[in-house]
């Protein structure tokens, strides 16, 4: 017989104790996903509005999501996100239906509430006021974000009231309904809900937060993913949702890992390592399908590669010069050459996610060497240097690009003289005559003001940087903000897009922005033409 | 003695001032925190708001003097982009960079100091080749040459080792000997010469005419003399344990101060490189401090020359 001594009952019990859990996990055989990016969060946070960058936008909607989504597969329309259902109840105010029955990170269910909450003063608009379409109202406090401090940082409300400028209030209808209060008439107000920024949150999950910091590293939203830990500037590790609304997140743990160099990026996916790579230049693309296994998903995103002008420069206050620059750019060689023909020249500084408000017959200025030749003959152009500041790559390949377009200017007599830089306060320090550089440009939602009227308008970059005003352009965009007649709204853009990119050009495109992925081609997925990346069981399998 | 402790700790200090100085002037004027943080497409509220929150604002020679003021303090500032102080940022880095960096330390000392006494002993011959052959390569090969091949061969052809990462003890690995190899080449070269230069003294030739056994000669006489360059070698390697290892980190993908400093210089986050340059100031500055003093030990003719 058989005797049970206390060693042998102490090991049954110790095996007996770890069946439940080897059960638990055979049922959960969902994989673990690594993914190597050059950068998780530039701000290391997961607060959009605070981040305000490509590599931001990423995580957007995987951990917290707005209430109207966007269809990126097409056209980058619409669709319901939190909120069921939309509708205008007037000019000035758009109601939503919220899905009953969202769960957030922390087990309650979302409502109206946290609509309203995400969108207060003390979650985002700080002591700003909605009083003025189109003019942002500083934000007084003196303070810094810190250990313990509740307090927004200073900078959110600004960013926040650029993107809602006349957002009076939300209101709570019932449990499930909130409506969108606008000071002033704003056709764009549910693209504005629909753009990155427009996040919402948990109430209970920021109030619960030690500080603003620890939320912003650890939002408490309905996104299919939560974060169970955030290294800045190393990686950020996500859990599935198991109760998101869009249904059982394909993948058990999603890890954003922090590769700032592109061979280790590729080598740790060849190796087996990451099952995903991102920011992968187009001249490696070729490099990486040789590998049977690996392939490169991506291509043209909604963002435009422009060079921008400097209309204080004396040479380049003549529009002519200007125009003279744009018609020396052979675009199609740049995207052949440099981008394997996997992007494209786009209709001047607009969308096709424009719907309506597309102006289909426009078109970047032509490559026409004579014309920009004759043009800087007109100027009375004597071959005076024209500096052209540039930073090492910030863009994808925007070195080897500004070598070509100096080639293209010189061909028609136009001397541009580059010099490198380190950082955007050298690009654009004024203690010394600046010229052209380099600018990226999206739309923060689907109409020309989330674009060309806040980046070159009376608030946009340009302007802020002094490099650029033009008194009918500003009026114009701030006629199209506020008006709600959809024709003279479309005619005031063509017209917008007349001055900016022909008559007194503040800038001129050069190509539709690209982003590359590498992959594992076993894996189902689709890359979005947005520097978005979508994980839920729709874009899996 | 005590003066020449007193002078070498003064002069430490006005080094570790002067390093400070200049970065503090060289970061904030050449670019805007503010800017490089938000991103340029942030509106120009938001940038002077945050320029405003941190005193940004303020003359350059005010923002130098509260710096300075709150060092006195025992403050090493706060990081621009989260707000924590820098000097926690710093120290969270520095067991990760240690980890590498101790090891590969090791590493250098355990190949460079034998292989170099080795060639030493064999001049000329094929060992001796083979030693210098394999030091040259070692430190004129950039480390990220270096570390992108090992991954290459050991990760994506073999498939042994992770490729970075801070994952397993087996994704130290291959920095480690990426570190170590380049380390390694500069003290067999150090040592090899130091040891030329012994052998070929006038006292070496006594002790081996007297009769003494060749590996007590080595040993006893050859060894102690041929130290000093090696140590003051080994001195500077102690020296940059703290931040040594920036283009190593970056392509392991090494969450260490080294990252760290990348990241805080690209985002002018002045606190934390300021941190991160007094750290490494005073670890240099200490580390000579001990390695003058070793000198004393190992040749007793140095103490009087200092006092």
């Amino acid at each position: 017989m058989t005797s049970l001594t206390r060693r042998h009952a102490l090991a049954l019990a110790a095996a007996s104790s770890t069946l439940p859990h080897f059960a638990i996990a055979q049922s959960d055989t969902r994989p673990t996903i690594t993914v190597a990016v050059q950068k998780v969060a530039n701000t290391n946070t997961l607060n959009q509005l605070r981040e305000q960058s490509n590599v931001g936008e990423r995580t957007s909607g995987i951990v917290t999501e707005r209430l109207i989504d966007l269809d990126w597969l097409n056209g980058a329309k619409p669709r319901p996100g939190l909120a069921s259902e939309w509708r205008r109840i007037d000019d000035s105010t758009v109601e939503l239906s919220l899905r009953p029955g969202v769960i957030c990170h922390n087990g309650q269910e979302f409502t109206a509430e946290d609509v309203a909450f995400s969108f207060s003063a003390e979650a985002m608009f700080g002591e700003t006021t909605p009083d003025a379409m189109g003019r942002i109202m500083p934000d007084t406090g003196r303070r810094i974000i810190g250990v313990g401090s509740k307090a927004l940082p200073p900078e959110i409300p600004p960013v926040a009231r650029r993107m809602f400028p006349s957002l009076a209030r939300v209101d709570v209808i019932d449990k499930y309904t909130v409506r969108f209060i606008n000071a002033t008439p704003d056709v764009t107000l549910e693209g504005r809900i629909a753009a990155t920024g427009a996040e919402v949150f948990s109430r209970k999950g920021y109030q619960d937060a030690a500080s603003w910091l620890d939320f912003a590293r650890k939002p408490v939203g309905t996104g299919p993913y939560k974060v169970r830990e955030f290294n800045p500037d190393n990686s950020l590790i996500l859990d599935a949702h198991d109760a998101y609304w869009g249904g059982r997140p394909p993948i058990k743990t999603l890890r954003f890992v922090e590769v700032p160099e592109v061979s280790s990026r590729i080598n740790g996916l060849l190796s087996g390592e990451y099952q995903f790579a991102c920011d992968i230049p187009p001249d490696q693309i070729a490099s990486v399908e040789s590998h049977a296994g690996f392939e490169i998903v991506g291509g043209s995103i909604y963002n435009i590669r422009i060079t921008d002008f400097d209309q204080t420069n004396p040479i380049l206050a003549n529009p002519k010069v200007r125009m003279a620059f744009a018609h020396a750019i052979d675009r199609k060689a740049i995207i052949d050459s440099l981008w394997a023909g996997r992007t494209t020249v786009p209709k001047g500084l607009q969308f096709e996610y424009y719907g309506d408000m597309l102006i289909n017959d426009w078109t970047a200025p032509e490559y026409d060497p004579a014309k920009s030749k004759a043009l800087l003959k007109e100027a009375g152009y004597k071959g005076d240097v024209i500096p052209y500041r540039l930073l090492n790559n910030y863009y994808t390949n925007q070195v080897a690009t500004s070598q070509v377009l100096v080639e293209m200017w010189n061909q028609v007599g136009l001397n541009v003289e580059i010099g490198m830089v380190e950082n955007w306060t050298q690009i654009r320090d004024r203690s010394h005559v600046r010229g052209v550089r380099d600018w990226s440009a999206g739309s923060a939602f689907s109409d020309p003001v989330g674009c060309i009227v806040s980046q070159f308008g009376p608030n946009g970059s340009a302007q802020s940087a002094l490099e650029y005003k033009n008194d009918e352009l500003n009026k114009l965009c701030v006629d199209i903000q506020t008006s709600t007649d959809r024709p003279a709204r479309k005619k005031m853009f063509r017209r917008i897009l007349e001055i900016a990119e022909r008559e007194d050009p503040a800038y001129t495109v050069l190509h539709q922005n690209g982003a590359f992925t590498a992959k594992r081609r076993d894996i189902a997925w689709k890359a979005y033409p947005s520097f978005v990346m979508d994980f839920r069981a729709s874009n899996w399998g | 003695m005590l003066r020449y402790l007193a002078l070498r700790l003064g002069r430490a200090a006005l080094t570790i001032v002067l390093v400070v100085t200049f970065a503090f002037v060289v970061l904030r004027l050449s670019g805007d925190p503010a800017v490089i943080i938000m991103s340029p497409e942030a509106p120009q509220a938001a940038i002077e708001a945050f320029r405003h929150a941190w005193g940004l604002d303020q003359p350059i020679w005010v923002q130098y003097i509260d710096y300075f003021s709150a060092i006195a303090h025992g403050e090493l500032g706060q990081s621009f982009r989260d707000g924590r102080p820098a000097i926690d940022l710093v120290a969270e880095r520095i067991p990760a960079t240690l980890w590498l960096t101790i090891p590969a330390l090791c590493l250098k000392l355990l190949i460079g100091i034998p292989a170099g006494i080795h060639a030493a002993l064999h001049r000329n011959s094929l060992t001796d080749r083979v030693v210098m052959a394999g030091a040259v390569a070692g430190f004129t090969v950039p480390s990220f040459v270096l570390g992108l091949m090992l991954v290459l061969l050991f990760s994506v052809e073999l498939g042994w080792l992770p490729s970075g990462g801070q994952g397993s003890w087996q994704a130290g690995i291959l920095p480690v000997i990426t570190l170590g190899f380049g380390g390694a080449g500069i003290l067999a070269r150090f040592t090899r010469s130091a040891m030329l230069e012994v052998l070929g003294q006038p006292y070496i030739r006594t002790a081996s005419a007297k009769g003494v056994p060749w590996a007590r000669v080595v040993r006893g006489h050859a060894l102690p003399n041929a130290a000093i360059p090696t140590v003051t070698i080994v001195g500077f390697m102690v020296g940059s344990l703290i931040a040594g290892a920036v283009v190593v980190e970056s392509v392991f993908s090494w969450p260490g101060v080294g990252r760290l400093l990348v990241v805080a210089v690209s985002n002018r986050d002045l606190a934390v490189v300021q941190c991160i340059l007094l750290l490494v100031a005073t670890t240099m500055v200490v580390s000579n401090l001990i390695v003058d003093l070793l000198y004393g030990v190992l040749d007793p003719r140095l103490r009087g020359g200092r006092s």
